[in-house]
């Protein structure tokens, strides 16, 4: 096959797969939906996130109506915590655009977690794995269809009082590694549920295990045996994310046996090229919100090329994009590399 | 609108000043609107908060992400042009980190005339120890008290003498510029100069 035939899918396949592809491809595996796509088909934002066909055609419409590489499921990043009994607030009548949020915790103790034995028909999993296949049905073997499930740190963030969280981890690591553990057990879970209903790569989100909130030292002892655990056992490509402040642990994450690692645009893209080496996929890391949102069109090109200059693989960016990114922006990236 | 962050450690005081401050501004005439970890803490209706949106949840497990930051943006953007407030006093989830705030806010600044007032970051004397010295906690610790501009040392009735001082000497290592305050929000002291610090600040 030549490298010109390459479709979108499997550009982004053999790119995570360490194989030589065309050109970057464009693309995310985190969170990407905006609002031109959902006027387009009158989508009101809030119940996107609850129904699986609105879901899969906001999902499968960046392609179609961008090119964007992908088609991303879920939008939000409470499916976890809601399946492990975690309540979430979805915003119904509020004027404009937020995203939900959970609003009861279900954890103080490990021994209040229990995971659902039918995880598949927890929550709004269901939900996300309909979407999958909608879309696999729409698009084909076309376009690559991502999803994501949220790491163990910041899951039991979620559904436990972060402070007690980490104030346990100190006092009784034996009990938070067992909260962790459970965790892990049922991200791997959503992951294969995930991967059985057709999507093609997953990425592991460990938002908030960042060098803000945690020292290196405790990402490497509380946090990583689990990313490495689930690493091992999810299906693959599988890509490890962490945000904000990452530059102290790179190394780390590239350590726990990823595919790819992906980071924000807090990270210094060109050190840790450098510290990591040619062989390890970078993925990352402008700036969604001051770039691609709150940008001009003319500021997009120009921010996606300095992540390729400083070592990343792929046009990809640091995090979610935010919903109402401009029509002009969203097409001044997908022309930038023309 | 001027933006007043309240952070600090869970159970380190923050709803309670938050409470005192609120009254107390509302009283001398400035329309207050809070925008909180909590709702069911504060005396904020139910339909307030599901216009505005008003909790500040944390989705991202520590990490103010886009998701967040873009919550709060739009919330402060619903808040000025429906209710138009004087004064927004956010206070964080536990965890968050004060300059990250900051940043999200981005373009609504210039947007809704929003001006910063202080960042004050709630210190619980009584639990310095802990805060100062467990592994997994001074990173987060240092992370808040590095972005304040008041230190309020909170408590100061419970905690002995030595334990204030041991607080104040840390915490100022830690922030060289700060202003740092004694206060505590059960008997009192110190809360009336906290809320004149809210009211003249000027970033």
């Amino acid at each position: 096959m030549s490298m010109k035939s390459l479709t979108p899918r499997e550009r982004v396949l053999k790119l995570l797969n360490g194989e030589k592809v065309d050109r970057p491809p464009i693309f995310s595996g985190m969170g990407n939906v905006i609002v031109p796509v959902l006027d387009k088909f009158d989508i009101v934002f809030s119940k996107v996130h609850r129904d699986a066909e609105l879901m899969a055609k906001a999902a499968a419409s960046m392609y179609r109506e961008f090119g964007y590489e992908c088609a991303v499921v879920p939008f939000d990043l409470g499916i976890e915590a809601e399946a492990l009994g975690a309540t979430m607030n979805f915003y119904d009548g509020v004027e404009g655009l937020l995203y939900p949020t959970m609003q009861e915790k279900c954890v103080k103790d490990v021994d209040d977690l229990v995971i659902p034995s039918d995880m598949a028909n927890a929550g709004r999993i269901p939900v996300v794995t309909e979407a999958i296949k909608a879309i696999r049905k729409d698009l084909g073997d076309e376009v690559a269809i991502g999803t994501y499930v949220i790491g163990p740190f910041t899951l039991a963030g979620q559904v436990k009082e972060l402070d007690d969280l980490l104030e346990e981890s100190f006092l009784e690591p034996d009990k938070t590694n067992l909260l962790l553990e459970k965790l892990s057990d049922a991200i791997i879970k959503v992951f294969h549920i995930y991967k059985d209903a057709g999507a093609d790569y997953f990425t592991l989100r460990e938002m908030g295990a960042t060098s803000d909130v945690l020292s290196p030292r405790s990402f490497k002892s509380l946090i990583k045996p689990h990313q490495r655990r689930i690493i091992s056992e999810m299906p693959r490509p599988a890509i490890l994310h962490i945000c904000g402040d990452t530059n102290s642990i790179v190394e780390d994450m590239a350590d726990c046996g990823a595919d790819a690692i992906s980071v924000d645009h807090k990270n210094c893209i060109t050190d840790t090229r450098e510290k990591l080496g040619p062989d390890v996929i970078i993925l990352g890391n402008f700036d969604p919100v001051k770039v691609l949102h709150q940008g001009k069109p003319e500021d997009v090109g120009p921010a996606m090329k300095a992540s390729l200059e400083g070592g990343a693989d792929a046009v990809w960016p640091g995090c979610d994009i935010w919903p109402e990114v401009p029509r002009e922006n969203m097409e001044a990236m997908m022309s930038a590399l023309k | 609108m001027k933006l007043v962050q309240i952070a600090g450690y869970l159970g380190s005081g923050k709803t309670t000043l938050i409470l005192a401050i609120s009254k107390s501004l509302s009283e001398g005439g400035q329309k207050v609107a809070i925008l909180v970890n909590d709702v069911g803490e504060v005396p904020v209706d139910g339909k307030v908060m599901q216009e505005y949106g008003l909790e500040v949840k944390d989705i991202g497990g520590g990490c103010i992400c886009c998701q967040v930051a873009g919550n709060m943006r739009k919330t402060l953007g619903l808040l000025a042009k429906n209710y138009e407030p004087d004064i927004t006093i956010i206070e964080p989830t536990g965890i968050a980190v004060p300059n990250a705030i900051k940043e999200a806010v981005g373009p609504e600044v210039a947007k809704f005339q929003i001006t910063f007032g202080p960042t004050i970051v709630l210190f619980d004397t009584t639990r310095a120890e802990k805060f100062l010295t467990y592994e997994t906690l001074i990173r987060l610790v240092s992370t808040q008290l590095k972005d304040a501009d008041i230190i309020a040392l909170n408590k100061v009735d419970a905690a002995p003498e030595d334990k204030i001082e041991y607080s104040q000497e840390s915490v100022q290592d830690i922030n060289p510029d700060a202003k740092i305050m004694k206060l505590s929000s059960r008997t009192g002291q110190g809360v009336e100069e906290i809320i004149k610090a809210v009211r003249d600040f000027t970033a």
